[in-house]
């Protein structure tokens, strides 16, 4: 188990490993079958690179990021507005209410807001139900804001999420864009790639070709 | 023959007799497998089709075939090959002829006794671990614990000092598979409810096939391909990748079946990542086995396990290509529950994962009987019905899956959806028929194998012979 370090990229292991392994690989033959030393082709690293990447972006979006009662409030405040009561059917109003909201939501500091009301669409119906625990939790003046509280059903519940502590002594509650999964996967494909590059960098360099003519 | 070796000794049983065993078993369950799907698609294709009978409807009928599929053909076909390939990679013999026999015995009888049974409807009601909890317990210990030892006793008394990539895959995938089986049939035995019930359902339907009928049919091709061309495979270290690769990713998307779950969002967020990162492993072993192709193409117009085999390998590309993104949340949300997911399933189960055991059961069957296969236009007749047959399955089942989708999403009222999807469950019945069509020809041509094909000299391969006249 000779390992050496001037050259990882090449190869972590010392020539006498080297000489074993290739000797050993040149010696014997698997019911006639043996194997060949050659590298992934350059197109398909990268290919697999683009793969990594691409599997990390196209979930983007939805990375466990759950609606919270923030990107309803705006609606909650105009729904027994005269512009409101003046539309016929809940899907007028839930449209002029979205429209509303989007704009409320557009013009605060928090830009995933827009995107998650997209992701997160409310019809009348729901709406009609989260109102009165929306306007209860705003009205109570509590500890935590109304970004701390998710819609989950017909529910309007304090997240369940717990971040660092804050001056108060509570606990953050709400949560950060990278929380959930993203961080898991970040590490987990991390140490595959590590992994992998110490694997397959003990073997023999790709450029020794074991010659299989005396194996058996 | 059978029952007499059953009781003979260890030493008394030719090489290769579990081998022939378990291949004419595994022909025979594709049969029943594929001859159960054409009825079930008969019965959608034409609703008044045998009606009136409780035992022939289609909540009867569908898990027999699914069960008789992957346990009975795809498994039974895995174990054939575990018993000539292991001992073939490492110079030696199979540790005990005996166990494998007893192996297959028991799978058979244990197989057929829980199909009746599920068939009459006792079920545990979960989707792919239908089987009641006492034949889950034979499966477990009369089947894969024997199959588990009889390999791994065979990899310990090799004559190599190396172990060939195929033999990395048998090994770990059957310990695997131990691991999936019992903690997926958890619910039953510990009467788990709910959420877990769900999300242990489908942790085993996922990883019976990312962590068994996958992986195993992967490592029949790092053997059939280089034995058959003669060429070396490609590259070993690539292999590792493939291997490592399908321990990491395959091994973790399990709740991405379930996006729309009341599970933790972490969870199905970690999973979609994982889900996506399928194709890895998936590129790792389908360039491994092209780039052994190498100078060697003409054999996939003439070689008819070579046909088989390449063609189970050029269908990995769109498996692995729609299993990935198919399950991300964009995606997802359009053919979740539709015919979409049916044809991906037959594109893994009958497509990628079946061509490369026909390829194995043809090739060892004809080593271990030591004869040359009785008709190769009868092979090329089996491998252009299947092919064509599964073709016609999967394309009429994927539009059928996508205007689901659209009926689905644009809320069309279901019995237009039904309309709208009748051709396609028509053309779906005959691609189905066509391959169960296929099979009968091929056990026949296997029978004829047996009884009247032409011995091999000693020191030839069957496939060498074929054009040989």
């Amino acid at each position: 188990m000779g390992w050496k370090f001037d050259n990882p990229l090449y190869t972590l292991s010392d020539e006498e490993e080297v000489k074993q392994m290739i000797s050993q690989w040149e010696s014997e033959k698997h019911g006639g079958l043996w194997e060949g030393n050659n590298r992934l082709p350059y197109p398909l690293t990268w290919l697999i690179a683009l793969v990594i990447l691409t599997a990390f972006l196209i979930t983007m979006p939805i990375w466990g990021q759950r609606p919270t009662a923030q990107l309803y409030a705006p609606m909650v405040e105009l729904m027994d507005s005269p512009e409101v009561q003046r539309l016929t059917t809940p899907e007028e109003k839930i449209a002029y209410l979205t429209d509303r909201a989007m704009e409320v939501l557009e013009a605060m500091d928090d830009s995933r807001l827009p995107g998650l009301l997209d992701r997160h669409p409310i019809n009348w119906l729901d709406l009609q139900l989260i109102a009165p625990q929306i306007r209860e939790i705003a009205a109570a003046g509590g500890p935590y804001g109304l970004e701390s509280y998710n819609v989950v059903g017909d529910q309007v519940v304090l997240a369940n999420f717990e971040g660092s502590f804050r001056p108060d002594g509570l606990r953050e509650r709400v949560q950060p864009w990278w929380d959930l999964g993203f961080t898991i996967d970040l590490f987990y494909v991390a140490y595959f790639v590590l992994a992998m590059v110490i694997v397959c960098k003990r073997l023999p360099p790709y450029t020794m070709k074991p010659d299989m003519s005396k194996a058996t | 023959m059978l029952f007499k070796y059953l009781m003979a000794k260890n030493e008394d049983i030719p090489p290769g007799t579990a081998t022939i065993y378990f291949g004419f078993s595994s022909i025979f369950w594709f049969i029943i497998g594929t001859g159960l799907g054409s009825f079930n698609a008969a019965k959608l294709a034409f609703p008044d089709f045998v009606t009136g009978t409780e035992l022939f409807a289609f909540g009867h009928m569908r898990q027999v075939h699914v069960l008789a599929v992957i346990l009975g053909w795809i498994s039974m076909a895995f174990a054939m090959t575990m018993m000539y390939m292991t001992p073939a990679l490492g110079n030696t013999k199979l540790w005990s002829e005996k166990l494998g026999l007893w192996t297959a015995f028991l799978w058979n009888v244990g197989l057929s006794l829980g199909l009746f049974l599920l068939w009459l409807g006792f079920t545990s009601g979960r989707e792919y671990s239908d089987l009641i909890w006492p034949i889950d317990l034979v499966i477990m210990f009369g089947v894969l614990v024997p199959l588990g030892i009889n390999v791994w006793m065979t990899i310990a008394h090799r004559r190599t000092q190396g172990i060939y990539i195929t033999n990395w895959f048998f090994g770990a995938c059957i310990f695997m598979v131990w691991v999936v089986f019992l903690v997926g049939q958890s619910a039953e035995l510990f009467n788990l409810t709910g959420l877990t019930e769900g999300y242990l359902t489908f942790w085993f339907a996922h990883n019976v096939l990312g962590l068994w009928i996958t992986p195993v049919a992967a490592a029949i091709a790092y053997y059939t391909i280089p034995k058959l061309t003669g060429n070396p495979l490609y590259s070993h270290r690539i292999g590792h990748l493939h291997f490592w690769a399908i321990i990491a990713f395959y091994s973790t998307p399990a709740s991405h079946h379930l996006l729309s779950a009341p599970l933790p969002e972490w969870l199905k967020s970690f999973a979609s990542v994982e889900g996506v990162l399928i194709l890895i492993p998936a590129i790792a072993f389908v360039a491994n086995i092209l780039l052994t192709m190498k100078g060697r193409w003409s054999m996939f117009v003439e070689n008819v396990e070579i046909k088989f085999s390449v063609t189970g390998v050029l269908l990995a590309i769109p498996l692995n290509m729609q299993g990935g993104f198919q399950q991300t949340r964009a995606i997802n949300w359009y053919v979740h529950g539709t015919g979409w997911i049916v044809a991906h399933a037959h594109l893994a189960l009958l497509g990628m994962s079946s061509f490369l055991e026909i390829a194995a059961v043809y090739f060892g069957l004809q080593q271990m009987l030591r004869r040359k296969l009785y008709s190769l236009a009868l092979a090329n007749f089996h491998y252009w019905f299947v092919i064509i047959g599964f073709c016609i399955y999967w394309i009429s089942m994927t539009i059928a899956g996508l205007i689901q989708g659209a009926g689905k999403i644009y809320e069309v009222p279901y019995i237009d959806v039904v309309v709208a999807e009748h051709p396609y469950m028509i053309a779906r019945w005959i691609g189905g028929t066509m391959v169960f069509t296929g099979n009968l020809v091929w056990l026949y041509n296997m029978y004829m194998t047996a009884v009247e094909g032409t011995v091999v000299p000693k020191g030839r391969y069957a496939h060498e012979l074929a054009y040989e006249r």
